[in-house]
């Protein structure tokens, strides 16, 4: 009777354990119902537009079109990571989502795509990678408000104000020091 | 006539006294002033050999004891400035005795205060990058060009009206002193030998350097508020910085000049000279200036806290609340209120509650200072924990070194150089009996001839 019962317990055991393997791989597929295909973005230098297309189409083959693709880039800054949504794209008549990103970093760029297609139940996502290379220095200053006269030649014009006046001043101090030579002058002559 | 030339006898033989004796108390203030500074050589040996991890600064709180010390000095330099310039202007006659202790104050505190930077910067050779990589687009190479502006300006107005002076010392000294001394009087003094033509240029370049001196003081303490407030941090955006901290330069400048005025008063024995008028005057221009203050703080701050923007509520909370709330209300009440009580209050209208005063100032507004540099750079500009500073063993010795050394120079110089401006006390004293006797016409009085040297500059 024990022997019938293990063998048993075996059995049901193995069948569980077939049946969760044969989920697992074919779960997505079952759950899927949206082919998605991303465009290789070759290497792009910084600055430079590049387009990333993501086309989403049903089982049958049809384009999903009207469809919401976020897109997401992850990021590292000061010792904070996480994902920085980087555009938002509807897929047009052929399906198709095309994000312009113009990479301001260089380096291995990981973006994540997201959407969530028509009848379905949960987000799906997908992934593409961007290889950007360059070391140009993309952020300028805005050159501000430029008003007439106001600028490197004022604070010139300010200093040398300031130092001819100064100068001036040296100039007094020569004056008592030539005055005090020729005292001493008549002095000494006085004194002859 | 006789008790003039007695007076005027005495008032020379009293600023002569310091270049003439020397005493074991000197020497034993200067070898303590030079073991402390000696100290500080070391600790800054130790930053040159180790670098600046040395220190409490790091990346989010990058600028510490030494940016407040700087900030500290050259506002205490506004005290020559103050005394000497704005009170010439305006011919307030019982500035004479404190005028050259002004701007002895003035000259050493910017040398001490330029130095902290070159300290803060590491490496000292960074310095050449100012002038190698410079912008004139940068408040930093304004700062450099107002501060150098200023040191110029203030050793020629301490020397311009010491130059009767030095001739007196060169005089009155010849033969009696050593020859390198002899030698120092005689190149100061330029020729002067009160010669009408002399007395005319004096007077002119006196007139013109105390008018330009004040604009170039203002711009200094201005230029050194805009460092702060052209960096992009909530605590520092304001509008107001420059008059806050021009104000707040001459308010500590004033409280240094008495303590210093008290200790050189009493070592030196100025009593007959600095008197109890000066001290009260200095404590009323003192409590305006605390009042100033006031009104600029409650602007300040009621303005950043009614829009409380992003930040200001963490930075409020540090300074009313929590980790600074102690040391930030003895500023207000201390450092603002108490010198306005003592200057009111009768009984405490004397050299000591003056001094108290002095002291509780200079104390606060020290501490004002380090609040600006490190509760600024304290507030998060992403979300993280706020980052901490402690000053560490190095920093403290160097601000020790730094102290001594402002106090050592402020030594050697009543050591060599008149600390009380005799013509000009004598000029005054002068004028005053002059009135006196106007007042009182029973008793005659020699009419002065020639022009007055402060009249001149007046003019």
């Amino acid at each position: 009777m024990k022997a019938i019962t293990r063998r048993s317990t075996r059995i049901v055991a193995g069948l569980l354990a077939g049946c969760a393997i044969l989920v697992a791989f074919a779960g997505p597929t079952i759950a899927s119902h949206v082919h998605v295909s991303v465009a290789t973005v070759d290497e792009v230098a910084i600055g430079e537009t590049v387009a990333i297309p993501v086309a989403l189409r049903g089982t049958d083959g049809s384009p999903l079109a009207g469809t919401v693709v976020t897109f997401y880039l992850h990021m590292a800054f000061a010792g904070v990571e996480g994902e920085a949504e980087i555009g938002r794209v509807v897929t047009d008549d052929s399906g198709v989502a095309s994000l312009t990103y113009r990479p301001r970093l260089a380096g291995h760029h990981e973006l994540r795509i997201e959407y969530l297609a028509a009848g379905a139940a949960e987000v799906e996502t997908t992934s593409a990678v961007i290889e950007v290379t360059g070391g140009a220095q993309l952020y300028r200053s805005p050159a501000g408000v430029d008003v007439p006269g106001v600028g490197v030649e004022l604070l010139m014009v300010v200093l040398a104000t300031v130092w001819t006046i100064l100068f001036w001043v040296v100039l007094r101090i020569v004056a008592i020091a030539r005055a005090g030579g020729e005292a001493g002058e008549v002095g000494l002559e006085a004194r002859r | 006539m006789a008790a003039l030339n007695d007076w005027q006898e005495r008032l020379e033989e009293t600023a002569l006294e310091p270049v003439r004796r020397t005493g074991r108390r000197f020497w034993a203030v200067v070898v303590t002033l030079v073991a402390i500074i000696g100290w500080g050589v070391y600790a800054y040996i130790v930053q040159l050999r180790d670098g600046l991890v040395v220190t409490g600064m790091r990346d989010r709180i990058s600028w510490g004891l030494y940016i407040a010390t700087f900030v500290f000095f050259i506002g205490i330099s506004h005290a020559g400035t103050l005394i000497s310039a704005i009170l010439r202007v305006s011919n307030a006659r019982w500035r004479t005795p404190v005028t050259r202790m002004a701007e002895f104050v003035t000259v050493v505190a910017l040398i001490c205060g330029a130095s902290f930077v070159i300290i803060d910067l590491g490496r000292p050779d960074r310095l050449l990058n100012v002038f190698i990589y410079g912008r004139w687009q940068s408040p930093i190479i304004w700062d450099v060009l107002a501060i150098t502006t200023y040191l110029t300006a203030s050793v020629t107005y301490l020397f311009v009206p010491m130059i009767p002076d030095l001739a007196l010392f060169r005089d009155r000294l010849a033969d009696r002193s050593s020859r390198w001394r002899g030698w120092l009087y005689r190149t100061l003094a330029i020729g002067w030998h009160d010669r009408p033509a002399q007395r005319r240029s004096l007077g002119s370049a006196i007139g013109v350097l105390m008018i330009l001196i004040i604009p170039i003081a203002v711009s200094v303490h201005t230029v050194v508020s805009w460092i702060f407030a052209m960096t992009m941090r909530v605590p520092w955006d304001s509008a107001l910085f420059g008059a806050f901290f021009v104000a707040g330069a001459i308010f500590s400048g004033i409280a240094i000049l008495i303590i210093v005025m008290a200790i050189l008063r009493r070592a030196y024995h100025l009593e007959e000279y600095v008197t109890e008028k000066h001290f009260v005057y200095l404590g009323y221009l003192m409590a305006a200036f605390a009042a100033i203050m006031i009104y600029a703080n409650i602007s300040e701050l009621l303005v950043h806290g009614y829009k409380l923007r992003e930040g200001v509520e963490f930075h409020f909370r540090q300074l009313f609340l929590n980790e600074f709330a102690p040391l930030f209300w003895f500023y207000l009440l201390g450092g603002l209120i108490a010198p306005i009580v003592i200057a009111l209050v009768p009984a405490t209208r004397n050299v000591g509650g003056m001094v108290a005063a002095a002291v509780l100032v200079t104390l606060a507004m020290w501490i004002e200072r380090y609040f600006i540099v490190v509760t600024g750079l304290r507030v998060p500009l992403m979300p993280y924990e706020p980052a901490s500073y402690a000053p560490t063993w190095v920093e403290w010795s160097l601000l020790a070194a730094g102290l001594a050394a402002f106090a050592l120079l402020i030594t050697v110089f009543t050591k060599l150089f008149p600390i009380i401006a005799v013509w000009e006390v004598a000029e005054d004293h002068e004028a005053t009996v002059a009135n006196a006797g106007a007042a009182i016409p029973t008793v005659a009085i020699p009419a002065v001839d020639g022009p007055r040297l402060a009249e001149e500059g007046g003019r």
